[in-house]
């Protein structure tokens, strides 16, 4: 009896001794300047992000601030190939110049094949990127990888800087591993969304599981990236792609995309950091089962960007909203044919501007530019718009 | 933070380094390919020594990184094996072709001469059920995070070796105990496969060959 008694706490002592501390309750960071009024937003600006020579896909952008001594304001990600899913898409890369706001030409960061020899085992396809910053100014991307299958088949791969420069030129990234999500052989789930970032320096990823069914989860990392947990976001099971905005330090919204036909956003709140989710009515806004991006401001305004046009992606519309209940139309940043495709959007604020990049028709990507009026009208006059 | 705070904590995961978890899902895969190869060795009437042979080239082909291995796709298809599948098909290999002396087959060492009993096969299956149900949100609670918390390994350790020391030990090997607490062991000083320990106890390939185990007792034991 006494050894068995032992041998347990042994066992609990080695254990306990390996891993990190418990952290403290997660409490969001906003953006943006208080006093700025998001709903007084002008469009200032808008182009093309440079595509890889020869690409014919573009997807999925994702947006990551730079530091402020950063010759690049922003640093935009995607997955670019010859077709969604192809064996040749690799991860992209392009920066915007803080002094010229021009995106430089693109270059190749992540391969599948290379990946695979630092993994020590194969990757099917690379799907969406999600970056970030840690604490300590690395980078760190986390990147939708097939086993065998489509994208149901999907794992989350986390890599991290390995070149000292954030330059375009040397940037480079090392894998640190699969994320650990599932216990069917490590499937399905899938990372879109930008992290909310927190105060302790780490951050919360939105994901989402995706065989059969949709959930969503996040997952929690800390300062330096390393992982700390995961949390089921809401019971029901159409809702993915999750966008987290912070309404209060430890108040956040889960805004979702709906897979269902006619579907509206999904919507779930926490009131303790993540620790747990509640369900919330759907908003009023409709979802063409499109991907939805949104952002918390500092002032207490919420920005989303969706599609508002049911059965399509045709139409793709800024909004706010101070509740996060009740929207108000912003602007409409795309509306085309009813085949067009304006999709995928990511969220940045930089250099006191909005920053909102999208896929167009699964071939390239868009940037628009929004900014306070004051600064709207100097930056007009600055003649940035391509 | 309370001790007990810590052990049913979710929020602290040790996850294993890149190097060792692949270092581990190369040679668990080269461990059970090795058993599989030579069973089908034995199966097919080859002699002893070509049956340790090709069990030995498997294993080594497995190791081999890159593309041109068969790691390298099945880790790209199934990720790494559970602590309790490699070590159950490494110690039947043992007992295979180990010299006889050294293993009698009449009195069973620390492991299991049945590996894996009536009970524990039940329980495995009955796992295997909870978290594939778990994995599509079956239920309220997401029982697969749960395995990131020290209180995961503790409980199976605790649930296991308090019956077994109440009864002084009598049964436990044949019952497949020691196995079990090896693997929670294994997977509390190394992390293994993946930082969670549903992951170290049960894989779904080990599930599966659970079911054939179960349904060949039950075909052999019904009347």
């Amino acid at each position: 009896m006494l050894w068995a008694l032992l041998v347990v706490g042994v066992a609990l002592a080695l254990d306990l001794v390996q891993r990190p501390a418990v952290p403290e309750p997660a409490q969001a960071l906003t953006t943006g300047d208080p006093a700025i009024d998001v709903s007084r937003l002008q469009r200032v600006a808008q182009g093309d992000i440079p595509m890889p020579e020869g690409a014919r896909a573009a997807h999925a952008s994702s947006l990551l601030v730079m530091p402020p001594t950063q010759a690049a304001a922003l640093t935009v990600f995607w997955f670019s190939g010859e077709r969604e899913s192809g064996p040749l898409v690799q991860i992209a890369a392009s920066q915007l110049d803080r002094s010229t706001h021009t995106w430089s030409a693109p270059r190749v960061v992540a391969n599948r094949h290379v990946l695979g020899v630092q993994l020590g085992y194969g990757v099917r396809r690379l799907g969406n990127p999600v970056a970030w910053l840690d604490a300590q100014g690395r980078m760190h991307l986390f990147v939708v990888a097939t086993g065998w299958g489509g994208w149901a088949a999907s794992r989350v791969l986390h890599l991290q800087q390995s070149s000292p420069q954030h330059t375009l030129e040397s940037l480079a990234f090392e894998p640190v591993g699969v994320l650990p999500l599932s216990w069917l052989w490590n499937t399905s789930h899938l990372v879109r969304n930008a992290p909310l970032p927190l105060a302790d320096g780490g951050m919360v990823l939105p994901v989402h599981f995706e065989l059969g069914l949709k959930y969503p989860v996040v997952l929690r990392m800390d300062a330096q990236g390393h992982f700390m947990g995961m949390q089921r976001v809401s019971a029901r099971t159409h809702l993915l792609q999750p966008t987290l905005l912070a309404q209060s330090p430890q108040q956040w919204l889960a805004l979702m995309r709906d897979e269902r036909p006619h579907g509206k956003v999904g919507a779930a709140v926490t009131s303790d950091g993540g620790r747990h989710w509640n369900d919330l009515p759907d908003l009023a806004l409709d979802n063409p089962d499109a991907s939805v991006g949104g952002m918390a401001m500092a002032s207490g305004q919420l920005l989303l960007v969706h599609n508002s046009s049911l059965g399509s992606r045709a139409r793709l519309d800024l909004s706010h909203s101070r509740d996060g209940q009740h929207w108000s139309l912003l602007a409409t940043l795309a509306n085309g044919a009813p085949l067009d495709e304006f999709s995928y959007p990511a969220l940045a604020w930089a250099d006191g501007s909005l920053w909102i990049s999208y896929t167009v028709d699964r071939e390239r990507l868009a940037w628009q530019q929004f900014a306070p009026p004051g600064d709207a009208a100097q930056k007009k006059m600055q003649g940035k718009t391509p | 933070m309370s001790l007990l705070a810590q052990i049913i904590s979710t929020e602290a995961p040790s996850l294993p380094a890149l190097a060792l978890s692949t270092l581990w899902l190369h040679l668990g895969w080269a461990v059970v390919l090795a058993w599989l190869v030579a069973g089908v060795g034995r199966w097919t009437g080859v002699q002893r020594t070509v049956q340790w042979g090709l069990a030995a080239a498997i294993a080594l082909w497995t190791c081999v990184p890159g593309p041109y291995a068969p790691g390298y796709w099945l880790g790209l298809a199934f990720q790494a094996l559970s602590i309790s599948l490699v070590v159950l098909c490494a110690w039947s290999f043992y007992r295979r072709y180990a010299p006889m002396p050294a293993l009698p087959r009449k009195n069973p060492p620390d492991l299991p001469d049945r590996p894996a009993s009536g009970v524990l096969v039940l329980a495995g299956i009955f796992l295997g059920w909870v978290l594939l149900l778990d994995a599509f949100a079956v239920f309220p609670v997401a029982l697969y995070a749960w395995g990131f918390s020290p209180a995961v390994p503790v409980a199976i350790l605790l649930a296991l070796l308090l019956p077994w020391a109440l009864r002084k030990g009598n049964g436990a090997a044949a019952s497949g105990v020691p196995l079990v607490v090896f693997v929670m062991l294994a997977f509390v000083a190394l992390r293994l496969p993946s930082g969670n320990a549903w992951d170290a106890l049960l894989d779904p390939w080990l599930w599966l060959a659970l079911h054939v185990i179960g349904l060949r007792r039950w075909i052999l034991v019904r009347p």
